[in-house]
């Protein structure tokens, strides 16, 4: 129980790791499901170039480790000559990596989505960016809901992979403090307690805008 | 890049495919153990089954993997790298297997298990000769989707020094200054046992095709 | 919108044709043909749609009658032929051989008004938010404007008390009410029905039609696709029949006789053909007689009726 204390003691370095990932995590998820929402046109784009091209993309991030993409970030931008710090570096790939999956997540629910509501659109008068932002849009989103609630889960766990190139979030923390004080268990108990807690709070999100979304299906 | 460096990534290549098949002959029927225990609705498992799919689904693969291999000597078992792998990835893919199997038991035909609670069929036979049969194959693409999930988090374990595919490349591109060409055939040996994975669910599912509903 | 629509009498008490029809024409579609694959579903077909007229289409499942009416609004594009609403060309740019861009085609969409079979009502807004939401994003007018009419509007199609709530919680007929009611918001130029009770609870057509017929009575101009023959008797001021693709008989109905009977102030006969009275001056050389009915036939090039004619 000692051992839960130093835990305790060190709670200023638990608390930069956790808003680390807590960084990581709003900036990523809110990031790649606009960036998604702006992909997933073109991945279901009548031209034939414009939609091979974000497959090719889409296809490629979804057969690549997390990790692996994570080096090649880490990498690939120092000789592009930009600089940045480690935290940037990871939230870009957490970025990159998952405004795949979200795209291809929103296609999912925009192809289940009954075509005549998007016709009565057209039969309006809407087109272009504007159909897109207020006729297939929100209700893609509120389909697709229980879906964007376990890839922004996803995202939590993708996260403790900056440790391996040291950004400042829960798992590297933790991981410093435990072999520092010679006390593993605690540190990662603690650890995986706060990643648990962190996901209890995205499921109950996601139910409660499941409800909202509930009246306003199809 | 020379011919050493792709064989060196190579043998990450082995460790992969080692861990994971350990990982997942241990972890689906792990995973069956545990469904079944939700399904059955046993008074104090239940609970606990409960309790530790939610756990484990929200834990980072890295972070378990830590766990397991520096708090668990505390406690007087000393596991090396490689069983610490093992455990750490069987354990979460068994959480994830566990709902996969759940869904197929859940959607199983109420009817066709009365049936075999009428004609006085004891519960294992029920289960191994009505149940299972028809439940791994409606389970097969959630499994094996799983399955393509966990090779894709096997690069966590190479904080407890295992040299897999990606820590292989990364020592490759750390010799030659030039990350690009050792990276990019990671990616070709994942997405090639990843293709093997897929093929063999598409054998099989040929093989076996779905039967009709009665 | 023009709601007063009384046709006039002829002095000569001549029987009326649709030539006569002085009002502005406001669809004129002339010589569509289309095709899916080797089934074709329209062949040359011409119509025209006068300011205030209300035109059912009916015919047989199969015979096009919803790919013309889609075709108004170039929700389908026809493979020859032209349209026109309000006297400006739909689809392609007046006055060039270009296509239009999204755009001007959305533009021009925004005249046309269409309640569809499936309602087709956006999921995600409320009942008030659906008829809002075209004249306030696509005509760009003041929000406070927009929702004054709208609220007028619902309260007339008799939906008032549901104006807030969302479409997953509505009947059919209900659902089908806030359509009608969003496309009246578009203040548009003509309005176009493809089956709109078809897919209703028969409990639930009258009020449906009884909107209708309430519009059609106030002059709007209306292309009506349905099965509801004693609904286009009643209501329809023109009634064209189809079958495989063709336009086989276009008949003024008894209706707007009646209607323009009534003003001079004569008892009208609801009996329809076959029986010829003679009420009045205007019934004496009615329509039902069977020798005047063939000058209400839309002159239609004999060609069209041919069977099995390969499209334009």
């Amino acid at each position: 129980m000692g051992d839960f204390l130093i835990v305790w003691q060190q709670r200023g370095d638990v608390l930069e790791g956790l808003a680390g990932t807590l960084g990581l995590l709003v900036v990523s998820a809110i990031a790649s499901l606009v960036l998604g929402a702006l992909l997933t046109p073109a991945l279901m784009s009548r031209r034939a170039a414009v939609a091979r091209l974000a497959t090719l993309y889409v296809d490629a991030m979804r057969c690549a480790p997390f990790l692996l993409f994570v080096y090649l970030i880490y990498f690939a931008l120092p000789s592009a000559g930009i600089r940045m710090s480690n935290w940037w570096s990871g939230a870009i790939a957490l970025i990159l990596y998952n405004t795949a999956y979200m795209a291809e997540l929103l296609r999912g629910a925009w192809r289940e989505l009954p075509s005549s509501m998007i016709e009565s659109g057209r039969a309006y008068g809407f087109s272009g960016f504007t159909l897109l932002r207020r006729i297939i849009l929100p209700p893609v989103f509120t389909s697709a809901m229980p879906m964007i609630g376990n890839q922004v889960v996803q995202i939590v766990k993708d996260s403790a992979f900056l440790t391996i190139i040291a950004v400042t979030e829960l798992t590297h923390q933790m991981n410093g403090i435990q072999a520092t004080y010679f006390i593993p268990f605690a540190a990662f108990i603690t650890a995986i307690a706060l990643y648990w807690a962190i996901c209890l709070v995205i499921e109950s999100m996601t139910g409660l805008l499941s409800k909202f979304a509930e009246e306003r299906r199809a | 890049m020379n011919a050493f460096d792709y064989w060196s990534i190579s043998r990450g290549a082995l460790a992969t495919v080692i861990l994971s098949l350990a990982s997942i002959a241990l972890g689906v029927p792990l995973g069956l153990g545990l469904a079944l225990i939700r399904w059955a609705k046993v008074p104090l498992l239940n609970r606990f089954v409960i309790g530790y799919v939610s756990l484990i689904r929200s834990c980072p693969a890295v972070t378990l993997t830590l766990l397991i291999f520096f708090a668990l000597p505390q406690f007087g078992i000393s596991l090396d790298p490689t069983p610490a792998a093992i455990l750490a990835l069987t354990i979460s893919t068994a959480a994830f297997n566990c709902e996969v199997w759940r869904s197929a038991l859940v959607n199983f035909p109420r009817e066709q298990y009365d049936a075999a609670l009428s004609f006085a069929m004891p519960r294992a036979l029920r289960f191994r000769r009505i149940v299972l049969p028809q439940i791994w194959r409606a389970s097969l693409p959630g499994l094996v989707n799983e399955m393509t999930l966990q090779i894709k988090s096997t690069p966590a374990v190479a904080v407890i020094g295992i040299v897999e595919i990606t820590r292989a490349a990364l020592r490759v591109g750390a010799r030659t200054y030039d990350p690009l060409p050792p990276f990019i055939f990671a990616l070709v040996l994942y997405g090639l046992i990843v293709y093997v994975l897929i093929k063999t669910q598409r054998v099989i599912e040929r093989r076996q095709p779905v039967e009709r509903r009665a | 919108m023009n709601f007063s629509g009384d046709l006039p009498l002829r002095a000569d008490n001549a029987p009326l044709s649709i030539d006569d029809n002085t009002a502005p024409v406001v669809l004129q579609l002339n010589g569509i043909s289309k095709s899916f694959g080797s089934n074709h579903v329209l062949r040359d077909v011409s119509l025209k749609v006068h300011q205030g007229e209300t035109v059912c289409l009916l015919g047989p499942s199969g015979c096009g009658k919803s790919t013309l009416l889609r075709c108004i609004n170039w929700l389908e594009v026809p493979d020859g032929g032209t349209v026109h609403v309000s006297n400006q060309r739909m689809g392609v740019r007046d006055g060039s051989a270009h296509k239009m861009t999204d755009a001007e085609l959305a533009r021009s969409r925004a005249r046309i008004g269409m309640v569809f079979q499936h309602f087709a009502l956006w999921p995600h807004l409320s009942v008030l938010h659906n008829v809002m939401e075209a004249p306030i994003h696509v005509l760009k007018r003041p929000r406070d404007e927009v929702r004054a009419e709208a609220e007028s509007l619902l309260n007339r199609v008799g939906l008032a008390d549901k104006i807030n709530a969302f479409p997953s919680r509505l009947s059919g007929g209900q659902k089908q009410r806030v359509g009608i009611a969003r496309a009246l918001a578009m203040k548009p130029d003509v309005l176009l029905f493809d089956e709109p009770t078809s897919a209703l609870d028969p409990e639930l057509v009258g009020e449906v039609l009884g909107v209708m017929r309430g519009l059609a009575e106030e002059g709007a101009t209306m292309v009506i696709v349905t099965h509801e023959m004693e609904f286009a008797r009643q209501v329809a001021s023109r009634i064209v029949f189809m079958d495989a693709g063709e336009v086989i008989r276009n008949r003024t109905s008894g209706a707007v006789l009646r209607r323009a009977a009534n003003a001079a102030g004569t008892a009208v006969s609801r009996a329809l053909p076959g029986t010829s009275r003679s009420a009045s001056g205007v019934m004496k050389t009615a329509p039902h007689d069977r020798g005047a009915a063939a000058c209400l036939i839309q002159r239609v090039p004999p060609i069209a009726r041919a069977p099995c004619r390969p499209p334009a």
